[in-house]
Parts: C-alpha cells; structure tokens; sequence
C-alpha cells in the first residue's frame, strides 16, 4: 500500500512546499489591509468579515440557482439509484483517502498523541475495512477527527480573511481558501481522474439534510450560512473546546448593544456615529481603505471593479438558469 | 398567648419560605427536566403530530427559556427603534417560532439520549450547562446551554450546538432582514417559517 503511494507522496510533499509558501503570501497580502486586533469570529454584520458582501450574495444566489437545477437532481438521482451500504461505502472511501491529510495536519498543529490515533485509524480502515470502504475504525470506539491546512493556517497564526463564496465550491474564507489547495494536494484521490466528480456528488447528497436545514430555519439564507460556516470553522480550529468567556462576552456585547438606547437620548446620535452601515459590500471595501497609499486604493478600485464585472456574469446566468427552467415546464 | 401564636406563625413561615428556596431548581434541573419532557416528546411524535406536540412543548419552552430576552437581543439595536406594539408582536411570533421548531425538529425517535457532561460558572453570574446528544450509529452532539437566572428562578438564554451559537446566528439573521427589509417583511418571513414547520 504504501509502496504505491511513494511516488505520488513525494510530488505531493514538494507541490506541498511550494504551495505553503504561496498561500501564505496570498493570505498575507489580503489579511494586512483588514487587520484588526479584536478580529470577531461572527460577521455580525462586520463589513471587515464579510467586504465583499455583494458579490457573494449574487455568488451564493448562482451556487443555489445551479444547486436546484443541476446538483440536487444529480444528487437525489444519486441516491435513488445507489443501495444504501454502497453510498456508505463512497462516503467512507472518500472520508478515509482524507485520513492522510488529516495526520498530516495533527502533526503540523503539534497534536502528536491525536495523529498516533489517526494514523491507526486510518491504517485500520485502509486494511480491515477493505481501502476504506467499510468504517471499522469507528465501531472500534476510533473516533474520526477532521483536521485540514485551513485549520493548521489557523493554529499558525494566520488571520481568517475575508468571507468568500466561490462558484461551485461555495463557502470558505481566504484562510480556508489557501488551505484546500494545500487540502488537494495532499488527497491522493485528486491524482485520480474522475473522482471528484463522484466525490462532489456524494458530498452534495451528504449535504442535503445540512441544506434542508438551512431552508426551512433561515429567514436570511446567505447570512445564515455564512454565520453558520464561520462558527463552525471556528469551532473545528478550537477543537469543540469552547471558552465561555466567549459566550459571556456575545451575550454582553448583544444586551450592551440594547442597554445604551435603552437609557434613550442620544440614540439617533449613536447610530450615526457607529460604523458605517454597509448597503453593498463592495462600495464599502473602498471605504474601509482610506488610509491606504493611492496605489494600493487603485488596486482596490480594480479588484472591486472585476468583481462587480464577474457579479454581473454570475447573476445573469442565474438569471438564464431560472428562465430556461421556467421555458421547460412551460413545455411540459 | 397570642405572642406565642405569632411566634409560633412567623417561624412557621421562616420554615417555608426557606424550604421555598431549597425546592428551586438548579441551572442542571432545568435543563435536565427539559431534555426528559423533549425525549419523551419525540417518543410519542408520530402519534402526537405536529399540533400534539407543538401543545405539549409549549408550556415547558416558555418556561425554560427566556423568550422575550432572547427576542430582543435576535435583533440588537434596533430593538430600540420598534414601537411597543412591533415589540410586543416580534415577542409574540417569536415565541410561536420557538416552540414550532422544537415540534418540528424533535418529531421522532430512534434511541435518543441526553447526557450531562459537566456545569461551568461564566463571569457575570451565569452558568452553562454541557450536556450531549447521542443518537446511535452517529456522532454525538454537544449541546451547551447557557443558563441566566431570573427572579423566578434559571432559563434558558443561549444553546449552542457543535460551537454553533443560536442566538448569534439568529441575531444575525434577523438584523440582516430588518435592516435590509424593514420590520414587516421579518414579521412576514417568521409567519411563513411558522407555517412551513406546521405543514410537516
């Protein structure tokens, strides 16, 4: 087995090298204009968090157009048409080939006792449980961990950046972004062609209860979602250890934010005053930048400027999605 | 003898109110009672359908949580700036939600359980309580709840499942609507998840 993999593991260990150096530059770079020493984990309505508001939202809006017409369909198929024990089994081959990745990360955040137990478990699953395709490991009393370079970014030091969502991939961060390449890399499926077609649509089914979720409790799905990945995110970082002086800390900041216009007076003053309240995140990217040299505000003003070009795209193929969807029935 | 009676009656009365404050409920029986009435909910779901249990989880979620507390923090600052009446009626749909969703989401049962992990004191007089979810061939869940007290003993104010807070999540869900919608389209958009849970 792990003749097999030596090859590869070596093209992977120097892309690996290469790739570390240049995520963290591009983490870098986007982390030092938003540095904030009190950076919160909860966007809260943060323009810092979350900048590029409006082109994620019509992102997210062009994700859920493709979900509905394309992926869901594929995955609901997906799963009328597998037996139960064989999407499983994908599940649990996917989840196992992680196993890697996942020892990898123990030890890079220093949890040498944790990546002893993962190297079992893995080897476990990859041996009794047939390359994987069978958890044994976990009716073992092995518990699974998830461990990627976004959260060993995270342990380093480096700043979340800015919310994103992408196409297709969806949520993530600049810090989880530079991560999953490195997440990729490391994963000998993505050396196979073809998997990550199957791997993407058994995440999607794996997904659905998560999505059915968020349709029926949210009353904003977009912030929803991006609140629910962050704390989440968050949540993997700290090992579900949770600090609560956090919890006490939300919850002061939430009733202070009611205790001082409960005095009332100078409320009208008070909300003027507060940070400036974003109508479009992407207007707002400029002004949070002021202090900038004109060069890098250029830049800025460019990048804003694709990204409201890319906007538009996305939003008018979501837009054609809905119209051919709508031209299909019409013909039914 | 009077005097004696008086006595007699005043240290009655000692008696009982300090046995009163004995029989409150600690942070940890609220919680725990909580969790038996939501497990044995889920047990009789089927049966019961959403309206039997929206009827039967009504009265034990209003008791255990703080509900207008946490009405008012879901919308920060803008609290504030509703009039009595929106208040009164942002409190009212709002709790209506929260009880929707607890008969929604506990509808069935297959071996579930919940169990006390550990109690911890936070600063200003709070306590959260770490309990677990099993659900058999899955993976647990934590749930942490966080516990204020109040003149008539503990409540509910935040859960927080898998490190997923769901007053800040709330909070930001329900701020984004009302500042980019207004009041009416939050009312709208909370009658219509209403609905929706009642439906299924």
């Amino acid at each position: 087995m792990f003749s097999l993999l030596h090859p590869g593991k070596n093209r992977v260990l120097a892309f690996t090298g290469l790739l570390i150096s240049s995520a963290l530059l591009t983490t870098g770079c986007a982390s030092t204009d938003k540095r904030d020493p009190a950076s919160p984990t909860s966007a809260q309505g943060n323009p810092k968090v979350d900048p590029y508001e409006g082109f994620n939202r019509s992102m997210y809006g062009f994700n859920m157009g493709l979900d509905k017409y394309l992926l869901k369909p594929v995955a609901t198929g997906y799963q009328y048409i597998t037996p139960d024990f064989m999407e499983t089994g994908v599940s649990n081959f996917f989840t196992n080939l992680k196993g890697i990745n996942v020892v990898l990360n123990d030890v890079l955040q220093g949890k040498f006792g944790q990546s002893a137990e993962d190297t079992g478990r893995f080897l476990t699953n990859t041996t009794l449980g047939v390359a994987g395709l069978f958890d044994v490991a976990s009716s073992f009393g092995m518990q699974n961990n998830v461990e990627d370079f976004g959260q060993t970014l995270a342990v380093w030091g480096v700043d979340q950046g800015a919310y994103l969502v992408l196409p297709i991939l969806g949520p993530t961060t600049i810090r989880d972004g530079g991560g999953s390449i490195l997440d990729r890399a490391a994963n000998p499926g993505t050396y196979v062609p073809g998997t990550g077609i199957l791997e993407g649509i058994n995440d999607r089914a794996n997904a659905d209860g998560a999505l059915n979720f968020i349709d029926e409790a949210a009353l904003d799905p977009y912030v929803f979602t991006r609140e629910s990945f962050l704390q989440y995110r968050t949540n993997l970082i700290n090992d579900g250890k949770t600090d609560t002086s956090g919890y006490d800390l939300d919850l002061d900041s939430a009733l202070d934010e009611t205790q001082p216009a409960n005095a009332g007076g100078q409320k009208s003053g008070k909300t003027e005053s507060g940070s400036p309240k974003a109508t479009n995140g992407i207007t707002d990217s400029n002004a949070t930048a002021p202090t900038a040299t004109s060069s890098t505000s250029q830049a800025f003003n460019d990048m804003s400027k694709s990204f409201d070009r890319a906007e538009q795209e996305f939003e008018q193929a979501s837009e054609k999605m809905d119209r051919y969807a709508s031209r299909k029935r019409r013909r039914r | 003898m009077s005097r004696k009676l008086y006595f007699g009656i005043s240290f009655l009365l000692m008696l009982l109110s300090s046995t009163a404050t004995f029989a409150e409920e600690s942070a940890k029986q609220v919680v725990e009672e909580f969790q038996n009435q939501l497990i044995d909910v889920m047990k009789q779901g089927k049966s019961l359908g959403f309206q039997g249990r929206y009827d039967k989880l009504d009265a034990p979620v209003k008791k255990t949580h703080d509900l207008p507390k946490i009405a008012r923090i879901v919308v920060g600052k803008q609290w504030e700036e509703l009039t009595p009446e929106q208040q009164t009626k942002l409190e009212d749909v709002f709790t209506k939600l929260s009880v929707s969703s607890y008969a929604h989401n506990f509808k069935d049962y297959s071996g579930e359980s919940f169990t006390f992990l550990s109690e911890e004191e936070t600063g200003r007089g709070g306590v959260v309580i770490h309990t677990n979810l099993l659900i058999p061939g899955e993976k647990d869940v934590k749930f942490d709840y966080m516990m204020k007290k109040k003149d008539d003993g503990w409540q509910i104010i935040n859960i927080i499942a898998d490190g997923v807070s769901d007053l800040a999540l709330k909070r930001s869900d329900y701020t984004s609507v009302l500042s980019r919608e207004g009041f009416d389209a939050l009312i709208i958009k909370i009658t219509e998840k209403i609905d929706s849970y009642a439906k299924q």
